[in-house]
């Protein structure tokens, strides 16, 4: 009962906040979008005040009445103090670097400010990452970064960020909660797979399929490194790579009877779609590290073989939107 | 083992100064070794922070806690009492200063030092401690701040600063507040300081008095209404002494009454006693700042009726308050100078307690009273007699000769040479060997006009003994054998009297009061003194004054002048820091040239062209000449005039430059559609 009672009240919450503070590109911190509310230091303060009240109340000591009120004071001061260090400060929701499902994608924030005020030790935060906590100086323009893990490929938009700060006394705290329409995109899990000992090659029209082996035994090309496995020629052991203590691994070399290489969809039978792209991605990135040109293909796309950082993203982001609506997304 | 959490090193700097402040503030109720005890805490947390010295071990620690108690408890012999309480709150205190762990113990040790600075003011309430005390309150305040500064803030100045300013701040309202807040009695009984009565105490023997007259320290202050009366109308009555025993006068309790309770308190109606006084014409209405005496006994001038509620009215005329004055009290009395007090008959009881005199001492003077009696059987004529004896044959001194056994005799008809107290004894003595029902009276006399303020200064070499006789038909009648010997004493003031005499304040020989006759040194006391008097009474008796400055304040005190008070002066209060916070928010620091960048800037982004964050300017003028070609003109001119202001050598006149070409640049949106 309670737990539903708690559901409810969540779920009015969110719907209040998101009324309050819809999702913005670029926001500047006002009364309107910040709450103030004394931190635990400030209600153990309060209890200190009512005990040197008590004092001044019992002793007939007006010294310690001043004393007491000067402190109360200092609250109420503070109270401005706490709300001034986020007021005014302007949060723009930045760049949002692509990453990995499992992994974590990285949202820019950049602050700025109108005015000189120096502000000290906001702290940024979103659910599940460690906050940031940056100092902003008169004039400065500062962009920080959030890791936010991410699960699921496609787009992902980052919850809200909690902006908070307790400055100057750390007996109020006050916050608020920002949801930038930042989007990152994320790519499939990468999960490494052996290379299959056949990739299909060229259309369905253009016969025969040319066979692409992935070997260590040729000359040609080198395609990467795999994990030793007995049997293996002792000529083709990476041993730089196993002097830096980063196992045995065997040279792979391929001899591309064409310059044309296909991650295919169909290459890898027997697979449910996600296990399928996470191979296909995790081979892009593969290829991606040596000048191999590479295509994909996927049930109802075709990306043309090419190589590059530009293509490895067009490639990835297929991937990743794959089955998914394609909108444009904000990749500024 | 290195902590898990580690208090940033300014904070650290000023949490540990705030507690060697507060050591040395409580340095002088604190039992050495306790002092010592913070030292040495926070030294080792220096240690500990520069990563020398280990944390002490938990048993270490506890036995530390344990030995403090125990050293606390054989050192005062109990716990409650607020000495024993402050000295318990202090090795609690050091002792957490070696377990920062945490930043709830860095909170807990900050706010102790709040609480235990603060608590200096139960100690000592003069101007210097209390400025003292407020200064300490700074670097605990940056402590605070520090400790949320942030790691990129570790200058301790910095923090200082914040807390400076937020201190200074918080001081208006700080203000409005003691004006207004109310004042509720003490809630329940609290353990009184028990210490040594200063000033006149509650018995009198020979040379009490006279050892006053050696201290220039101050009684009490009286604030009139009106004008002051004339010097030798200013008796402060404190104790009646009835009962003698040879040598010493004391005060003989309450008892003998059968009238009522022994004290009428001003806001409990009056007892049936209070109709044996007959008060006549207009009171005199004042206000006394009492210092602390460690007595419950009040001066007034006769015969007083107490305004405060902590005041009350005794059987035998004087004022009597609720609790021994600890501190600096301020009350408020009425008085009818021309009164009767008993006129019609004396209670039994006390009737005869008037008359008693001990057995076996005096015989000269008793002999001489009988006889003297019978030459001169009228009262007034008796007494007028014995004082003509004082103005004949005696001399008014500060330096007695010491009396033997019996006391009256050897002074009346030996040593004729007195203070004011012999007179007073001798004078009571022979009264009642006469017959007539007497008694001595113990207060000060006359006081010291401040030139420039309307207050009286009642010092203690003010103190003075005189009697009052009791006559049928008149009532209880003030006599003063010193004005019969010195009337000079009376009419001037003590100071003036006494201080060519050599004894005059030699119990206060560093005292401003001894250089009176330096005419700039003597300002310069009156001028001290009325600052402590202003302290005194609008600082520590406020409570005394605040529904009369209310009243004046507001016109008269209902809860919505209060709170329409609190809402303006709190607004006006808090005016300055509005006015220094949000101007700080656009103050202007960049210079006229950055000014005007942004205006050009917010022009363009009127036009649907924001500039991007951290875009140059030459970056934006060519994104923009791309988007807009019909502005790239006047762009590329405007940003080549910014360029060479900001970068050429001649910055000032290309500002100017600038200026003028903003003017002209006014985008319109048919430049910004020509392009497209």
């Amino acid at each position: 009962m309670i737990k539903r009672w708690r559901q409810v009240f969540n779920k009015r919450y969110q719907q209040w906040i998101t009324r309050r503070l819809p999702p913005v590109k670029k926001i500047r911190l006002d009364n309107r979008k910040l709450f103030i509310f004394p931190t635990r230091a400030g209600f153990v303060f309060f209890t200190l005040l009512v005990l040197l009240w008590l004092i001044a109340t019992n002793f007939e000591n007006n010294l310690i009445f001043a004393f007491t009120f000067l402190l109360t004071s200092l609250f109420i001061i503070g109270v401005f103090h706490t709300f001034l260090n986020l007021s005014g400060l302007q949060i723009e929701g930045g760049r949002a670097t692509p990453g990995f499902a499992g992994q974590s994608a990285e949202f820019e924030y950049l602050l700025s400010q109108t005015g000189n005020r120096q502000r000290y030790s906001i702290a940024f935060s979103h659910p599940g990452v460690d906050p940031t906590v940056v100092s902003l100086a008169g004039n400065e323009i500062k962009a920080i970064y959030l890791s936010i893990p991410v699960k699921k490929r496609g787009w992902f938009q980052a919850q809200r960020i909690t902006v908070k700060s307790v400055y100057p006394l750390g007996l109020l705290k006050v916050w608020t909660y920002l949801q930038f329409d930042t989007r990152a995109l994320v790519y499939p899990r990468v999960i490494d797979a052996p290379l299959p000992t056949q990739m299909a090659a060229g259309q369905g029209d253009k016969p025969p399929p040319q066979n692409y082996v992935a070997h260590n035994s040729g000359s040609e090309d080198f395609v990467g490194l795999e994990k030793y496995r007995l049997g293996e020629s002792l000529h083709h052991i990476a041993w730089k790579q196993f002097a830096r203590e980063q196992g045995l691994q065997t040279k792979h070399y391929a001899d591309a009877i064409d310059d044309e290489l296909w991650l295919d969809w169909d290459s890898l039978p027997g697979m449910d779609s996600e296990a399928r792209l996470s191979r296909l991605c995790a081979w892009a990135l593969r290829f991606s590290e040596v000048p191999q040109p590479y295509g994909l293909r996927l049930p109802d796309l075709e990306l043309a073989p090419g190589t590059g950082r530009a293509h490895r993203d067009a490639v990835l982001r297929e991937l990743a939107l794959f089955g998914q609506p394609k909108e444009v997304g904000e990749q500024a | 083992m290195r902590p898990l959490w580690q208090i940033p090193r300014n904070s650290l700097f000023w949490l540990l100064l705030s507690v060697v402040i507060s050591i040395a503030l409580h340095l002088e109720h604190l039992p050495p070794w306790v002092a010592l005890a913070g030292i040495v805490a926070t030294l080792w947390q220096i240690q500990l922070y520069r990563e020398r010295w280990r944390q002490p071990g938990r048993l270490l620690k506890w036995s530390l806690a344990g030995a403090c108690a125990g050293g606390l408890f054989l050192h005062y012999g109990r716990m409650n009492g607020l000495e024993p309480m402050v000295a318990l709150l202090f090795s609690g205190y050091s002792l957490k200063l070696l377990e920062l762990h945490h930043k709830r113990d860095a909170l807990v040790l900050i706010y102790l030092s709040y609480l235990i600075i603060i608590l200096q003011s139960l100690f000592s309430t003069t101007i210097v401690s209390s400025f003292l005390v407020l200064i300490a309150l700074l670097p605990v305040t940056a402590a605070l701040v520090a400790m949320h500064g942030g790691a990129e803030n570790t200058r301790p100045v910095a923090a200082l600063r914040t807390g400076l300013a937020m201190l200074l701040q918080a001081i208006p309202l700080m203000l409005v507040m003691f004006i207004v807040m109310p004042r509720i009695g003490s809630l329940w009984a609290i353990p009184q300081k028990t210490s040594g009565t200063t000033g006149v105490s509650d018995s009198m023997s020979p040379g009490d008095m006279t050892r006053l007259g050696r201290s220039g320290k101050i009684a009490f202050r009286v604030e009139f209404d009106g004008p002051i009366p004339a010097q030798s109308q200013l008796y402060w009555r404190g104790l009646v002494f009835s009962g003698f025993d040879g040598r010493r006068w004391d005060q003989q309790g309450p008892w003998g009454y059968n009238d009522g309770k022994f004290l009428q308190w001003s806001d409990q109606g009056l007892e049936a006693w209070d109709s044996v006084i007959k008060r006549r014409g207009e009171p005199l209405s004042y206000r006394v700042t009492l210092e602390a005496t460690n007595s419950p006994w009040l001066f007034a001038l006769s015969t007083p009726l107490p305004q405060s509620s902590t005041v009350a009215l005794s059987r035998d005329f004087r004022l009597v308050s609720k609790n021994p004055v600890n501190a600096k009290l301020q009350y408020s009395v009425k008085s009818w100078l021309n009164n009767q007090l008993e006129p019609e008959s004396l209670v039994g009881w006390r009737h005869k307690l008037e008359l008693a005199l001990p057995s076996g001492f005096n015989p000269k003077t008793r002999e001489i009273a009988e006889q003297w009696r019978e030459q001169t059987p009228d009262t007034l004529a008796l007494i007028n007699r014995l004082l003509a004896l004082y103005n004949q044959e005696f001399i008014y001194t500060l330096r007695p000769p010491a009396l033997g056994k019996h006391t009256v005799d050897e002074f009346l008809w030996g040593t004729k040479k007195g203070f004011c107290e012999f007179y007073a004894s001798s004078f009571v003595f022979f009264m009642r060997a006469a017959g007539v029902p007497a008694r001595v009276v113990v207060g000060y006399q006359g006081g010291e006009r401040h030139p420039t303020e309307n207050y009286l200064l009642v010092h203690q070499y003010d103190a003075h003994a005189w009697a009052e006789v009791w006559i049928q038909g008149s009532g209880w009648l003030r006599v003063d054998p010193t004005a019969a010997v010195a009337p000079e004493r009376i009419e001037m003031s003590f100071a003036d009297l006494f201080s060519e005499q050599a004894d005059f304040l030699s119990a206060s020989p560093f005292a401003l009061e001894r250089l009176r006759h330096i005419q700039w040194l003597n300002n310069l006391r009156l001028k001290l003194d009325s600052l402590d008097y202003a302290w005194a009474k609008w600082v520590l008796g406020y409570e005394n004054v605040q529904n009369d400055f209310l009243l004046s304040l507001l016109g008269a005190i209902n809860p919505q002048r209060i709170a329409l008070f609190l809402l303006l002066a709190g607004g006006i209060a808090l005016l300055p820091i509005f006015i220094m916070l949000y101007l700080s928010r656009d103050k202007n620091t960049r210079d006229e040239l950055d000014r005007l960048f942004l205006q050009y800037c917010s022009r363009l982004e009127k036009m649907g062209l924001p500039r991007r964050p951290g875009e140059g300017a030459r970056d934006f003028a060519q994104r923009i000449s791309r988007c807009a070609p019909g502005l790239a003109e006047a762009v590329e001119h405007l940003t080549g005039i910014y360029e060479s202001a900001r970068y050429g050598e001649e910055g000032g006149t290309e500002v100017k430059a600038f200026k003028t070409a903003l003017k002209g640049f006014k985008p319109s949106r048919e430049e910004l559609l020509s392009s497209t």
